[in-house]
C-alpha cells in the first residue's frame, strides 16, 4: 500500500541530484556512471511520480538543454523529431503541420496549455502509459525510435518500444534521441479521437486513423488505438481485412475486427467494458472523419 | 430607485485577487514559524500503541500525540444548541477510524525537515480492524461499533448500531391521503459522496503574542465559531484568542466549521512555544481531510387525478463518515427541504446519520437541498407524465409559494412566505428554453439526442425565525463614520467569493448615500468584530446586509441629528438625505429650502472639529424570517447514445432574490451554482477501495471537475431575475448562493430522461452508466 | 546550487535544492505569493507562471531548470498595461470570485494575447488547464471576449 505519509504535493519529498548536460554524449557518460539515474525531460510525469515516491531516483539527467535533441527535420522520406522537442511545438510546427495532421491533432488533444509547453513527445512515449496521447498517431505512421548509448545507436519500430504498462525496452544507459516518421506517401484523411472524462483528462480510450482510399474501395487504412490494451496498440489484422473492401462496408466491419485485437482493463478512469464499446464506436467515428478529411483533402488546389 | 444596490461596481478586491495580491491562509508567514506535517492513519480503523517520537525530535522536531492533546470530545461545528451538538472528535486520536486520520503531528523549521520528521515517527498499530464501508453493513447486528460512546451536550450516550443520529416526523393522515391519489410513484435514489474541490486547500496559522494570546489564521467560513471552538477544547478565554479573517479559497461547505487543522495547529503551537503554520496539500485535503454527505433516499409521493399532490414520504439515511459535522441538523434540514418543496397534504419522515469507516462529510453547496431535490423533482416529474399533465404546470400548480408557511432548515425555524417569483421564472424561462418544443422522449432517434428538463427548488436566506429555534443565526456589524466622511465596515461575515462584503457594501451606501468606494471594508478579526455565526446557509446577504443597513442606518440617525444642529433645522425630521453626483456625496438638506444643506463629510468634521464625538454603530441582527430564495433551471443536454456522454446544450436559470444588490456577482452564482451542479450530476464521485482507501487517491488527476471546454459558454447560458421584492430584507433582497445549485441535479436528470427516454436514481450519471443502460444493462 | 534567472524583468541569483520545483522557490524564498499552490500536479493550473513567454505550471519545473530563462509572475503581469486590461474586463463582468484561481487565469490569458490569440474560440482551448469551480467560467469568458474586442 502506498503510505499516505510518504507524499506530499507541494514539495518533492526526496532529494536527487540534478544535472542539465549540454551535450548527448555528456549525458550518456553521466547515465552510465550515475548508478539510479534518470532520465528527465519535460518532468510533466516524473515530477508527479517523485511527489508520490512512485520512484526515487538518484540522480536526475535533465535532456532538455541538449540542442539536438529539440529540432525537427525533414529527411528524405521522413520527418525526424528530437525527442526533447515540447508537445506544443508539435501543435505549432509547420513540418508537423503539413506531413504529419494526425500528430498534430493529437498532440492539440494531449493536456493543457501549460502541460504542452512542457512536456514532451520523447517523455510521453518512454513514460509508456497505455493512454499516451502521441503514440497511437505515431503507431499508425509507422514511427521508428531511435535508441543511442554509449555503445552506439539502434533503430526500432515504435511498436516494438513498449514492452508494457509503463515499461519500454529502453536498456539502462539508453535515451530515446529522435523518433523518425516515414512520409505517408499517398493522398489521406486522417482522424484522431480521445474519449475522456473531461476536455482535460488521459484517454479512457482513443483511436487514430490513417486513411487512403481508391475510388469508394479502401486502398490502406492504419488503425492505432490507446488505452485498450497493455501497450499503445496497432490493429494490424482490422487493417489488413479491410483493405480492398468499400470504405461503407469496412466501416461496418471494422469495429467488430477492431474488438477482435484488443484488451482493455477496468481502472479509475474507465471500466473494461466501456472502452471495449466506445473503442468500437470511435473507430468508426474516426474512419468517416478520415473519409471526410480524405474528400476535402482531395478536392484541394 | 436606487442609487447603488441594483449597479454594477468593481469589487473592492478584485485587483489585489487577480494579482495574486491578496494573502490567503496558504500565504501567510509569521517570522520564526515553524511548519507542521500530520501522521496520518494508513488505516481506515485501528487501535495505535506506542509512538515513538525520539527519531524525530533528536531531528529537532516537536512531536505532539494524542496524550498531549485534551481528552475532551468535541464537534467541529457549533450551530446547534449545545444540547442537540453530537461530539465525537478528538484533536489527535489513537483510533482512527478513517484513512487519514491525524496520530500525530511534527513541526520543524522548514517544509523538508518537517516531512523528514513525519517519516521519522514510528507508530505502532496494536489491532487494525476490517473497516465498515457500507452503511447498511454498519447498521447490521454484530457489526463493530465505530463509536461505543459519544457526548451529546454535555452527557455520554451510546451509540447504538452505528447511527449516529436519527431524526422521525409525521403530519397529515397519509392512509387517507394515500387512498385518494390516483397515481404514487416511489423511487430509491442514491447520491455519492462528493468532493468540495475548493481550489485553496484547507491549512491554518497560529502564533503566540508577546501577551501570551493566540491569534490564529485560517481557512474558515466562521472566525467566531472557531474562536470558541478553540476555547471550548483549549479552555483558553475568548478574549485571548483572536482569529483573522483572511480570504478563502472557496468555500461550498468545506470550511462551515473549524476545521481540524486548525485546532491541530493551535496544539502544535501551545506546545512549541512557536508560530507554526500547517497547511494540507492537495492531496491531504481531498482524500483525507472530508467530503460531502452520501445520501440513500427513499422517495413516495401521490397525486389525485386532478392533479393535486396529496402525500409524500422520505426516508433518507446518510452515510456520514467516521465523525459527525452537524449531521443531526442536517437530519433536520433534510425534512425542511422536504416539507417545503410541495404542499404535502400529509407527509412522512424518517432520517439517519450513520457511522462508517470513511472520510467525515461535511456540508456541501446545498446541505442535503440538492440532493432531497433531485430525488423529489424526479418523483414529480413521473407523476405528472403518468397523470399527462405538464410538468411545469404541475410544479406551479402544488408547490409551495406565497402566503404558505416556509420550514427553511427544519421545523423550529418557520415563517410565511412573503416574496415568490415562481410564476414569473417558469413563464419566462420555458419560454426561452422552447419548452412547448422539447418533445416526447419517444419520438426521439438517431445517434445524438437532445432533451430538455425542468427543475425547481429554493434556498433559505440564512437560518432566522420567529422563535429561537434549535440553531444559533444572528449576526454583526460595525460601521464607522471617519472625521473625514470615510466610512470603515467592520464584520466577522466571511465572503467566499461570491461578492457578500460588496452587496454589503452597495447596502451601507444606499443606506447613507455615499458612493461605495468611500467605504473600506475592513479585515479584522474576533477580537475587533462582533459575533457573526457563519456564512453559511446562503445568509449573508439576506442576514449580514441587513445587519450592515441597521448598522448604517443608525450612523444615519446620528448624522441627520449633528445635521439638524449645523442647518438650525427643528428636528432631524426635517431633513432630507440624497447622493449628489457632482460632490460624490451624500448631502442633507431642508426640504424647500436649498441653501439650507451640508455634506455628509463636513458632519463628520463638524462634529470631530466640536467635540460631539464618534459617529458610529455597532448592530447585532437575528433576523425573524428566512425567506427563500426560489431557482428554476430549464436546461437542454445532448447526448451521445453510442459513447453514453452527455453534454450541456442550453441553460436558462432563473431566480428569485428579491432585489438584485450585484447583478453580475449574482449572475455569477448561477453560473457557478450550475456548474457545480452539473458536475454532481454527471462526474464526481469519491469512491472507496475495499481498504478504506478513497480510489482517487491520485488526487486530482483522477477527482475531475469541469474545465471551461466541458461547461455551456456565456451565449448559452442564460440568466433571469424574477421582479420581486422581499420585505424582510435590506433594500427587499434575499440569498442565493445555495438555491443556485439545488436544482441542476433534477434539471440535468430529467433533461437525460427527456432525450433518451431513461431515469437515473443514482449520481453521478456518468457516460458508463448512461451507455449501460441504453445498452438494455439497467 | 546556485541559479540565476531573469524574474519580472530583473536578474535574480538564488540558491535551490535540485529537488525544489520553481513553485517552491517563487513563493517559499522569494516571496512571490501570486503564485498559488492548488495541486502541486499541474491539475488545476493556479501556479501557472510564464517561462520564456510560454505559459507552464510552475508546480511540474524543477527550479534548477530555469537558469538562464525568463519568468514572468501574476503580480507583475498584473501591472502591466496588457495586464491591467485584462483584470479591468475581469472586473466588469464579474468575473473574480474567489480569487485563489485568478492570478492563474490573468497569466494564462496574457500569454495567450502575447502569443497572438484573438479568437473565443482559441482562448477557450488555451485556457482548459485552468480550473475554477466558483464562476462556471461564463463570466471569465465574457471578460476574455470583452478583452479580445478591445485588443482586436
Amino acid at each position: 500500500m502506498l503510505s499516505i505519509n510518504l507524499v506530499n504535493t507541494y514539495r518533492i519529498p526526496q532529494t536527487f541530484e540534478y544535472y542539465r548536460p549540454e551535450s548527448l554524449r555528456e549525458a550518456l557518460v553521466l547515465l552510465s556512471t550515475i548508478e539510479g539515474a534518470k532520465v528527465v525531460a519535460g518532468g510533466t510525469d516524473l515530477l508527479v511520480d517523485l511527489k508520490f515516491r512512485r520512484v526515487t531516483p538518484r540522480a536526475l539527467i535533465d535532456i532538455t538543454g541538449i540542442g539536438e535533441l529539440r529540432s525537427i527535420g525533414v529527411g528524405d522520406g521522413y520527418v525526424e523529431i528530437g525527442s526533447a522537442v515540447t508537445i506544443q511545438e508539435l501543435v505549432e510546427s509547420e513540418v508537423v503541420g503539413r506531413h504529419l495532421p494526425l500528430l498534430a491533432e493529437a498532440a492539440e488533444l494531449l493536456g493543457s496549455w501549460q502541460i504542452r509547453n512542457l512536456a514532451t513527445v520523447g517523455g510521453n512515449l518512454c513514460n509508456a502509459s497505455p493512454a499516451a496521447d502521441t503514440a497511437p498517431p505515431l503507431l499508425a505512421y509507422d514511427a521508428e525510435v531511435e535508441l543511442v548509448s554509449l555503445g552506439g545507436s539502434r533503430r526500432i519500430p515504435l511498436e516494438r518500444f513498449f514492452a508494457g504498462p509503463k515499461k519500454t525496452v529502453l536498456e539502462r544507459g539508453e535515451v530515446l534521441r529522435s523518433i523518425r516518421v516515414p512520409l505517408y506517401r499517398r493522398r489521406a484523411g486522417w482522424s484522431f479521437i480521445k474519449i475522456a472524462r473531461t476536455s482535460f483528462d488521459l484517454a479512457k480510450v482513443s483511436a487514430a486513423v490513417l486513411l487512403s482510399l481508391e475510388g469508394d474501395t479502401v486502398a490502406d487504412v492504419r488503425i492505432a488505438l490507446g488505452s485498450v490494451a497493455p501497450t499503445p496498440v496497432r490493429a494490424r489484422a482490422a487493417e489488413e481485412s479491410l483493405t480492398g473492401t468499400g470504405f461503407e462496408e469496412a466501416v461496418a466491419l471494422a469495429p467488430e475486427l477492431v474488438a477482435r485485437e484488443i484488451a482493455p482493463i477496468d481502472d479509475v478512469r474507465s471500466t473494461a467494458w466501456y472502452r471495449l464499446e466506445v473503442a468500437k464506436t470511435i473507430v468508426k467515428d474516426a474512419m468517416r472523419r478520415a473519409y471526410e478529411r480524405f474528400l476535402r483533402v482531395g478536392a484541394a488546389p | 430607485m436606487f442609487d447603488f444596490v441594483g449597479k454594477r461596481f468593481p469589487r473592492h478586491d478584485g485587483f489585489v485577487k487577480a494579482a495574486g495580491l491578496a494573502e490567503f491562509t496558504f500565504d501567510v508567514e509569521v517570522p520564526g514559524m515553524l511548519y507542521g506535517r500530520i501522521f496520518k492513519s494508513p488505516y481506515a480503523f485501528a487501535r495505535v500503541g506506542r509512538i515513538d517520537t525520539s527519531l524525530a525530535e533528536s531531528m529537532g522536531a516537536v512531536v505532539l500525540t494524542p496524550d498531549e492533546v485534551p481528552d475532551a470530545l468535541f464537534n467541529p461545528r457549533l450551530l446547534s444548541l449545545e444540547e442537540d451538538t453530537f461530539k465525537d472528535w478528538r484533536v489527535l486520536t489513537k483510533t482512527p477510524r478513517y484513512v487519514g486520520e491525524p496520530i500525530a503531528v511534527v513541526a520543524a523549521p522548514t517544509e523538508d525537515a518537517a516531512q523528514r520528521a513525519l517519516e521519522a515517527l514510528r507508530v505502532e498499530f496494536e489491532e487494525v480492524y476490517e473497516p465498515l464501508l457500507d452503511p447498511f453493513e454498519a447498521m447490521s447486528p454484530g457489526a463493530r461499533p465505530i463509536h461505543e460512546r459519544i457526548v451529546r451536550g454535555r452527557r455520554w450516550v451510546e451509540v447504538r448500531n452505528n447511527v449516529a443520529a436519527e431524526y422521525g416526523y409525521s403530519e397529515g393522515d397519509l392512509e387517507t391521503e394515500e387512498r385518494r391519489s390516483s397515481v404514487v410513484v416511489e423511487r430509491r435514489f442514491h447520491a455519492s459522496r462528493r468532493y468540495h474541490a475548493q481550489l485553496e486547500p484547507k491549512g491554518a496559522v497560529c502564533k503566540i503574542e508577546p501577551d501570551g494570546s493566540l491569534t490564529v489564521w485560517t481557512t474558515t467560513q466562521t472566525i467566531h465559531n472557531t474562536k470558541i471552538l478553540i476555547s471550548q477544547v483549549y479552555g483558553i478565554p475568548m478574549n485571548r484568542i483572536d482569529v483573522r479573517k483572511v480570504p478563502l479559497g472557496g468555500g461550498f461547505g468545506s470550511s462551515i466549521h473549524t476545521n481540524l487543522v486548525t485546532l491541530i495547529a493551535v496544539g502544535l503551537c501551545l506546545k512549541a512555544g512557536r508560530p507554526v503554520k500547517l497547511v494540507l496539500t492537495r492531496e491531504d485535503d481531498m482524500v483525507h481531510d472530508h467530503v460531502g454527505f452520501e445520501f440513500y433516499m427513499r422517495v413516495r409521493a401521490g397525486a389525485t387525478r386532478e392533479g393535486e399532490i396529496t402525500f409524500g414520504e422520505l426516508e433518507n439515511t446518510v452515510d456520514i463518515g467516521a465523525h459527525q459535522v452537524q449531521a443531526y441538523p442536517l437530519l433536520g434540514a433534510s425534512l425542511g427541504w422536504f416539507v417545503s418543496l410541495y404542499k404535502w397534504r400529509a407527509l412522512r419522515y424518517y432520517g439517519r446519520a450513520v457511522y462508517t469507516n470513511k472520510v467525515p462529510s461535511c456540508a456541501i453547496r446545498g446541505y442535503g437541498a440538492p440532493e432531497v431535490t433531485w430525488a423529489v423533482e424526479t418523483v414529480v416529474d413521473e407523476i405528472a407524465e403518468e397523470l399527462k399533465v405538464d410538468p411545469v404546470e404541475f410544479r406551479l400548480r402544488n408547490y409551495r409559494g406565497r402566503g404558505e408557511i416556509f420550514w427553511g432548515q427544519g421545523p423550529t425555524v418557520r415563517s410565511v412566505i412573503r416574496s415568490d417569483g415562481v410564476p414569473e421564472l417558469m413563464a419566462k424561462c420555458s419560454e426561452l428554453i422552447g419548452w412547448k418544443t422539447r418533445g416526447d422522449p419517444r419520438s426521439k432517434s438517431g445517434r445524438f439526442r437532445r432533451g430538455i428538463g425542468v427543475g425547481r427548488g429554493f434556498h433559505t436566506s440564512g437560518a432566522g425565525g420567529p422563535l429561537s429555534g434549535a440553531v444559533i443565526d444572528y449576526s454583526g456589524a460595525i460601521v464607522k463614520l471617519n472625521e473625514d466622511g470615510t466610512v470603515d465596515y467592520i464584520t466577522a461575515l466571511q465572503d467566499h467569493g461570491g461578492g457578500t462584503l460588496d452587496a454589503h457594501a452597495k447596502i451601507i451606501a444606499e443606506e447613507l448615500k455615499v458612493p461605495p468606494s468611500r467605504i473600506r471594508i475592513v479585515w479584522s478579526g474576533t477580537s475587533t468584530t462582533v459575533y457573526d455565526v457563519c456564512t453559511h446557509a446562503s445568509r449573508g446577504v439576506f442576514v449580514g446586509g441587513e445587519a450592515a443597513r441597521r448598522a448604517a442606518a443608525e450612523v444615519k440617525r446620528k448624522v441627520l441629528e449633528y445635521a439638524a444642529r449645523i442647518l438650525d433645522a427643528v428636528s432631524p425630521e426635517a431633513l432630507r438625505i440624497e447622493y449628489d453626483r457632482e460632490l460624490n456625496d451624500a448631502v442633507i438638506f431642508v426640504e424647500g429650502a436649498p441653501e439650507k444643506r451640508v455634506s455628509l463629510s463636513e458632519v463628520a468634521r463638524t462634529a470631530w472639529q466640536r467635540n460631539w464625538g464618534s459617529i458610529s454603530a455597532s448592530v447585532s441582527y437575528r433576523a425573524t424570517v428566512a425567506p427563500p430564495s426560489f431557482t428554476v433551471y430549464f436546461v437542454e443536454v445532448e447526448v451521445d447514445t453510442e459513447t453514453g456522454i452527455v453534454r450541456p446544450v442550453r441553460v436558462v436559470a432563473g431566480a428569485d432574490v428579491g432585489t438584485v444588490v450585484s447583478p453580475e456577482l449574482a449572475a455569477g452564482q448561477l453560473h457557478g451554482g450550475f456548474s457545480i451542479g452539473w458536475s454532481w450530476a454527471t462526474g464526481d464521485e469519491v469512491a472507496y477501495l475495499r481498504d478504506g482507501v478513497p480510489a482517487h487517491r491520485l488526487s486530482m488527476t483522477d477527482y475531475k471537475i469541469p474545465t471551461v471546454l466541458d461547461l455551456p459558454d456565456d451565449e448559452r447560458f442564460t440568466v433571469v431575475f424574477a421582479s420581486t421584492y422581499e420585505p424582510f430584507g435590506p433594500f427587499g433582497a434575499k440569498g442565493l448562493g445555495e438555491s443556485a445549485s439545488n436544482p441542476v441535479i433534477a434539471a440535468v436528470a430529467n433533461a437525460i430522461y427527456n432525450a433518451i427516454g431513461v431515469r437515473f436514481y443514482e449520481i453521478p450519471m456518468t457516460p458508463e452508466k448512461v451507455l449501460r443502460a441504453l445498452r438494455g444493462g439497467g | 546550487m546556485r541559479v540565476s534567472f531573469r524574474l519580472n524583468g530583473s536578474v535574480v541569483e538564488v540558491d535551490v535544492e535540485p529537488h525544489e520545483t520553481l513553485l517552491n522557490v517563487l513563493r517559499d524564498r522569494l516571496k512571490i505569493k501570486s503564485v498559488k499552490y492548488g495541486c502541486g500536479i499541474g491539475e488545476c493550473g493556479a501556479c501557472t507562471v510564464i517561462l520564456d513567454g510560454r505559459p507552464v505550471t510552475s508546480c511540474l519545473v524543477l527550479a534548477a531548470k530555469v537558469g538562464g530563462s525568463e519568468v514572468l509572475t501574476p503580480d507583475y503581469v498584473a501591472r502591466t498595461e496588457l495586464g491591467r486590461r485584462i483584470v479591468d474586463a475581469m472586473l466588469e463582468e464579474g468575473a473574480i470570485q474567489c480569487g485563489y484561481c485568478t492570478p492563474g487565469f490573468l497569466t494564462t490569458i496574457y500569454a495567450a494575447i502575447i502569443r497572438g490569440v484573438r479568437d473565443a474560440d482559441s482562448m477557450r482551448r488555451a485556457l482548459l488547464g485552468n480550473l475554477c469551480r466558483c464562476t462556471g467560467y461564463v463570466n471569465i469568458m465574457k471578460a476574455v471576449k470583452r478583452l479580445l474586442e478591445d485588443v482586436r
